[in-house]
């Protein structure tokens, strides 16, 4: 597996669908390889980034809950 | 030295710059209104030139909009020094000034996605200009059968209920001229759904199931082929379409910056969603599409903004509610509006006949509303508070 770049995408304080906006214009400018750690406090965000990595097929390294955000870290796989 | 006015430059005479001139005192302030051509569009009609054909006229002449004592030059800004506090004109002339407001919009970029600009040109858009909005007019007149794709290409984009707005008049035209049963109507977007925010996409989401339009979500346009008749997304994935009309990549206008670290990778401005004051700077503002705030673009925000912005210059406190209320066609002659501000999430608002209207009448409006704020304002304000978004959750959820 190539060792990408790590991008952090800080989304917390934005109302939906602001994180996932936010993730996806990061993951626009990434490349296979890449991990893309997002931070969101809207609690819509989870079910959108569950959603989003079943359907696009990239990979969810790690979806967690602190006591003030949202965590997700995302490896990108899935791009042509 | 105390009674000198402060010279305000505001760059850009659109939606935004026009409230924001018209509300300054005289007696405190000298305005000048900079803007490289001379009129004010309304930006919104360019939907109903692209799905009903109107003749109606879009733009207006700015200095017809502008209080006499508002001053206007017509001319580019070649850079602006938030240092130095001057705007540079093409010309080479500098503008000093006390306070700077930014109001230069959005602008397309069709370079963002390969093979675009062949398919604008074949097809148009309704984002960018009445030449182009022309050119939907004509493709949804000449498709008889296939699929008629609609592409949501990039995250910043002018109005977000637009791009479904398109795919609902689409549909009733097609069903007008009888074709409705040969076309197929697909949605392609990047969101999970196909309106992002949740409460207004339970409204919608049904409504286009039974309308029978085909929705794509998670759809990122990563290039296009015209000659294919091919959308494909960044996964590789392939949407055939006979005709595919793109909601375009938007970017910030085309004025250097000093300093240049003020501007997102987009060309938007970098503000504080509060006060929009600039990135590092009193005296500077940008309000509107120009701003890099992850903030809706519309002609709402652009107003409320020039409104907090204004009473700021003079001395007053005021605060962005981050308060929405996008008109929304549904198609019929129905409508609802899109409502939320930053602390209360959107309001499952169905459509109605009379929203419609309201967003007729709106239209019907607007160029008195930029112009003679006296009379509008007081009501605006109190049409606002009755619709605050906590009070129509409480009707409406």
């Amino acid at each position: 597996m190539s060792q990408g770049n790590r991008i952090t995408v800080d989304a917390r304080g934005i109302a939906c669908p602001g994180p996932i906006t936010e993730l996806i214009k990061a993951y626009r400018n990434a490349k296979n390889g890449d991990v893309i750690e997002v931070w969101a406090t809207d609690p819509g965000f989870e079910p959108d980034v569950k959603a989003w990595i079943s359907r696009t097929g990239n990979q969810l390294v790690e979806l967690r809950k602190e006591q003030d955000k949202i965590i997700a870290v995302i490896k990108v796989t899935a791009k042509k | 030295m105390g009674s000198v006015k402060k010279r305000v430059i505001i760059v850009g005479g659109g939606t935004g710059g026009l409230v924001l001139a018209n509300r300054l005192p005289k007696d405190e302030f000298e305005v000048t209104v900079v803007d490289k051509q001379p009129y004010n569009y309304f930006l919104p009609w360019l939907l109903y030139i692209a799905f009903k054909g109107s003749r109606r006229p879009i733009k207006r002449e700015i200095t017809t909009l502008i209080k006499p004592w508002v001053n206007f030059i017509q001319s580019g800004a070649r850079s602006i020094n938030l240092n130095d506090r001057y705007v540079e004109l093409e010309n080479g002339k500098r503008l000093g000034y006390d306070y700077l407001v930014v109001a230069t919009g959005a602008t397309v970029d069709y370079s963002k996605i390969p093979g675009l600009s062949k398919v604008i040109d074949l097809y148009g858009n309704y984002h960018s200009d009445e030449e182009n909005a022309w050119k939907v007019w004509r493709t949804i007149n000449n498709i008889k059968e296939g699929t008629l794709a609609f592409i949501l290409s990039y995250e910043r984009y002018r109005c977000p209920p637009s791009p479904l707005e398109g795919v609902l008049l689409a549909d009733e035209y097609l069903r007008e001229v009888g074709v409705r049963d040969k076309v197929k109507v697909v949605y392609a977007t990047s969101y999970p759904r196909p309106y992002p925010a949740e409460p207004m996409n339970e409204v919608v989401e049904p409504i286009l199931k039974e309308r029978g339009i085909e929705v794509i979500p998670f759809f990122i346009l990563d290039h296009i082929d015209a000659d294919k008749g091919v959308a494909y997304s960044v996964e590789g994935e392939e949407l055939k379409f006979n005709a595919a009309i793109v909601i375009p990549p938007h970017i910030g206008v085309n004025i250097k910056y000093n300093p240049d670290n003020v501007l997102d990778p987009d060309g938007f401005v970098l503000a504080d969603k509060d006060t929009n004051r600039i990135k590092g700077f009193d005296d500077a503002f940008v309000i509107g599409d120009a701003s890099a705030l992850p903030v809706a673009k519309t002609g709402v925000t652009a107003h409320l903004q020039a409104t907090v912005v204004a009473k700021i210059l003079t001395g007053g406190y005021a605060r962005n509610t981050g308060r929405t209320h996008c008109p929304f066609d549904m198609g019929y002659g129905l409508g609802t509006f899109v409502i939320s501000d930053s602390t209360h999430g959107t309001v499952k608002y169905p459509p109605n006949r009379v929203n419609h209207l309201f967003k007729m009448a709106f239209a019907s409006s607007y160029w008195s509303m930029l112009k003679y704020p006296e009379l509008w304002d007081p009501l605006m304000e109190a049409y606002f508070n009755a619709t605050a978004p906590e009070k129509l959750k409480n009707i409406y959820g």
